[in-house]
């Protein structure tokens, strides 16, 4: 879909929004749930990110009407998302505790010799597409499984920047991370998916 | 001199365009040299294409029929209220 007819599509759901019209509401919901998960579940458990963004969509009933599409439907709902987990971390007195001092995931850092050469090079092989690949249902299940191993803030940003294709800056705003820490946490999920790529098709094992 | 090991840890940033003008040269200097982190870098910038073509995650749709079920329930709820108060 070109931008332009996602926009017209975006400013045509928007104003059913405003009017309350459930339909709208159906789509705009299995539209931008997963992302507003993927947002909450950086901040929250599995449990709670699920009633954040119950929650965050009773209340965009009445937040629609003060809408005034700046920033866009989805990152304004990011934001509605990351306020309330916030707030909701406040109450608990919860930190979020991240390392952003390696930028190497531990199992890759092995992989050099103490010059920093390859010692076990990367032995993946790419003759499918991306979109070809998926269709595997096992490598399919496996990716699901090590995103859900990941940790919540590097599975988030890698949500929000690749699935969800946010700009940096949104992730940024959202994550309430710097932008070298996200440069961290986005390189080492990378990591993670080529590591669980390569032993996958190695072995043939999860 | 950049060390396939330093290359790693830059390998995203010099994907995503996120390098300096020096920084991105020593890096295509050594890629130009070095078989394996060409395979490295194919690879993660394939890892990434994976990532992205793999759904964004769904839903349990239980959820998604929760909030339909909430958000009708406030349209119907702020729709008498309104009617009230005209
Ligand atoms: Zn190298």
């Amino acid at each position: 879909m070109k931008t332009a007819e996602l926009e017209g599509h975006e400013e045509a759901l928007i104003t059913g929004l405003q009017a309350g019209n459930e339909a709208d509401f159906q789509q705009a919901v299995r539209l931008y749930t997963p992302g507003m998960l993927a947002v909450a579940r950086f901040y929250l458990d599995h449990a709670n990110a699920e009633e954040v963004v119950q929650d965050c969509w009773v209340s965009v009933i009445g937040a629609i009407q003060k809408f005034e599409g700046r920033s866009g439907l989805k990152t304004w709902l990011h934001r509605i998302v990351a306020n309330r987990c916030k707030n909701k971390l406040r109450s608990n007195k919860k930190e979020v505790a991240t390392d952003f001092s390696a930028t190497l995931d531990p199992e890759l850092a092995d992989r050099f010799n103490a010059s920093g050469r390859w010692a076990v090079p990367p032995k993946l092989q790419f003759h499918d597409s991306a979109d070809a690949l998926m269709e595997n249902d096992a490598l399919s299940d496996c990716l699901d499984k090590h995103l859900s191993f990941l940790p919540e803030t590097q599975r988030s940003a890698l949500m929000l920047y690749e699935a969800h294709q946010h700009k940096s800056e949104d992730v940024c705003n959202i994550l309430d991370v710097s932008t070298s820490n996200l440069r961290v946490l986005l390189h080492r999920a990378r990591q993670r998916i080529f590591l669980m790529v390569e032993t996958f098709q190695e072995t043939g094992e999860c | 001199m950049l060390m396939c090991r330093d290359l790693a840890g830059i390998a995203s940033d010099y994907i995503d365009g996120e390098l300096g003008t020096t920084q991105k040269l020593s890096v295509k200097m050594h890629l130009m040299m070095c078989k394996d982190c060409r395979s490295f870098i194919g690879n993660l910038r394939a890892s990434t294409d994976l990532m992205r073509a793999h759904s964004s995650g769904k839903p349990d749709p239980e959820l998604i029929r929760r909030i339909d079920e909430r958000v009708a329930e406030a349209l119907q709820t702020r729709d008498s209220h309104d009617s009230k108060n005209e």
